[in-house]
């Protein structure tokens, strides 16, 4: 249930990516899409337990999370966090002679 | 070779950010930077066998190099080599220099890696570096080819990290061998990104705008290097898990005559090169043992060309006929263009040769096919009429030159290529192209629609070719 709500999150981002016409929605949606993709590390990083993954002295079988996805997926946050930056800057920058950001007109502005 | 491996892996960074430092030195540290790899590669050919490591537990960062990333490490440095060179009197900036850099280091680390993680670090950053590259001149259009790259780049990456969490849920570890355990959406997923991100097929139509509306040094770099970073993952997969190879062949075939088809028709020389370059990632593709050889062949050649066309006087083939071009500047453009074409002595034919070799009957006929596309496309360039005066920019000949000699010096790898036969075949092929060209294609006025290139349909197209490749990913 969880898996398919998250997928959906995925899905409903890559179909804003083509729907929308404006270019700052677009990129809203990537980030929507991105949200998805992260849940879905953490949700299978939750396969086997929920607890924090941290040795102790005395018991330690229990039902821990698994700590890889997280840590990889942090990384992928720091990117995709760079990235958008760089894409709302040019967006910005485009917004002056595109003022309504149709991405259509700006390609067709912007392409010999 | 371990700790060597690691400190040539940093070095990039390293240098690539004491440039924000000491501006001053930008132009000497970046040179530094690429020469270091080059020395790094050779370091490797010279090694018997291949280097693995792996970092702290069987869940981290795996490394694995070897005669085949030597290839691409060698292409990498040799191309960052001669953009620096070419723009080394302009008035760049230590930006545009830390920026290659970035570009040349992230690319060194896809070539080492062999889990997807570390792979995806790598992709990303060297298109986050090529994005500021692209935009460099700050102008309107530069920004929107730069964002439509990006915005393409990453859509495809996040498919590509759902795949990557499919890999790590079936076998605890995010290496390229997990492949061959893991379900076939997740291959799917996995290939279609690495299919954008290398230009390859369909998927790959981003790249004619992207390549030729960049600057002449940038779309070298792209076309020479940075699209082999999608590319050199795939050819590991093939080489590393068995089931998948098929699906790499098959895709390098369609890419390879996609590629020739688009260019026959294409009026404009710098887009001409960058269809060029998606029929030759295709020739890449289609023989995994011979990949390493032909990229190094193709990235010579083909940001050579793209530094020649820069120095052309129009970029529109039209124009150009009407025009001489200066005689020293035809014979680079013609030895470049011989080279792609597969002629004796130079490095294009023994790549091309090794990789026919490599080929099962059905896909060697259709290469064939599209090394007499090569030919044709190539020929356009060769019957241009020279005897012009014109003068080339200063950091031009040196860069071209580097080149151009790593062309001819690189037959040294694959001496056994030269048998009459072999060479015949060559000559044969080319001559098949050029008696095309005269008859055929020097008149053709049709016009290709270019609607697959625009922005929507491009990722419309993520899609449909997820969906393709589940299908064929899909035991039988």
């Amino acid at each position: 249930m969880l898996e398919a709500l998250v997928l959906a999150t995925v899905f409903c981002g890559f179909f804003g990516i083509i729907f929308k016409k404006n270019l700052l929605m677009k990129i809203v949606c990537m980030d929507v899409m991105s949200t998805g993709v992260i849940a879905y590390y953490v949700v299978v990083a939750s396969r086997e337990g929920l607890l924090t993954p941290i040795i102790s002295k005395g018991k330690n079988v229990v039902a821990y999370a698994d700590p890889v996805p997280q840590a990889v997926i942090l990384t992928a946050i720091v990117i995709g966090f760079s990235i958008q930056a760089l894409m709302l800057v040019s967006v910005m920058k485009l917004a002056r002679d595109n003022p309504t950001l149709e991405s259509n007109e700006i390609e067709m502005n912007n392409t010999p | 070779m371990n700790t060597l491996t690691l400190a040539w892996i940093g070095l990039p960074f390293f240098v690539g950010f004491s440039i924000y430092l000491i501006p001053k030195f930008a132009k000497y540290l970046a040179i530094f930077g690429a020469l270091a790899s080059a020395a790094y590669a050779f370091q490797l050919f010279a090694m018997p066998s291949a280097v693995t490591l792996q970092l702290l537990d069987n869940f981290s960062v795996t490394l694995l190099v070897d005669r085949l990333s030597g290839y691409f490490i060698l292409t990498n440095a040799l191309v960052t080599a001669a953009v620096i060179i070419y723009c080394w009197p302009t008035e760049k900036t230590a930006f545009f220099y830390a920026q290659i850099l970035m570009v040349h280091g992230s690319l060194n680390a896809a070539f080492a890696s062999s889990d997807f993680i570390s792979l995806y670090v790598g992709l990303e950053v060297s298109g986050i570096a090529a994005f500021l590259l692209i935009a460099y001149p700050r102008t309107d259009r530069s920004i929107w080819v730069a964002l439509r790259y990006l915005f393409i780049s990453n859509t495809a990456m996040l498919f590509y990290l759902v795949g990557a969490v499919l890999v790590y849920k079936a076998s605890n570890s995010f290496s390229f061998a997990g492949l061959g355990a893991a379900p076939p959406e997740a291959t799917a997923l996995i290939f279609m990104a690495l299919l954008v991100k290398g230009g390859v097929f369909v998927s790959g139509l981003w790249l004619p705008l992207t390549h030729s509306e960049s600057e002449t040094p940038v779309s070298a770099l792209l076309s020479g290097i940075v699209v082999k970073a999608g590319v050199y993952p795939l050819v590991r997969c093939a080489l590393m898990v068995e089931e998948v190879a098929p699906i790499v062949q098959i895709f390098g075939v369609g890419a390879a005559l996609m590629g020739v088809f688009y260019g026959l028709f294409e009026k404009d020389t710098k887009r001409l090169l960058a269809f060029s370059t998606v029929s030759q990632l295709g020739w890449i593709l289609v023989a995994p043992e011979a990949a390493g050889f032909y990229a190094l062949a193709h990235g010579l050649v083909k940001s050579a060309l793209f530094l020649i066309a820069g120095s052309l006087p129009s970029r529109d083939f039209k124009v150009l006929r009407q025009k001489q071009i200066n005689t020293k500047l035809w014979i680079a453009l013609v030895v470049g263009s011989l080279s792609i074409s597969g002629f004796p002595f130079l490095v294009g034919f023994g790549a091309k040769m090794l990789t026919l070799k490599n080929l099962t009957p059905p896909y060697a006929i259709a290469m064939n096919v599209a090394a007499v596309g090569t030919a044709i496309l190539f020929a356009k360039f060769i019957f241009l009429p020279r005897g012009g005066e014109a003068k080339s920019k200063p950091g031009f000949w040196p860069a071209v030159l580097l080149l151009l000699g790593g062309l001819i010096a690189a037959n040294a790898f694959d001496v056994q290529a030269y048998t009459l036969e072999n060479m015949l075949k060559a000559i044969a092929i080319i001559g098949v192209g050029w008696l095309a060209y005269f008859l055929i294609f020097q008149r053709t006025a049709i016009k290709l629609p270019r609607m697959l290139e625009q922005f929507d349909h491009l990722v419309g197209f993520m899609s449909l070719i997820s969906l393709l490749l589940f299908w064929m990913a899909l035991p039988q």
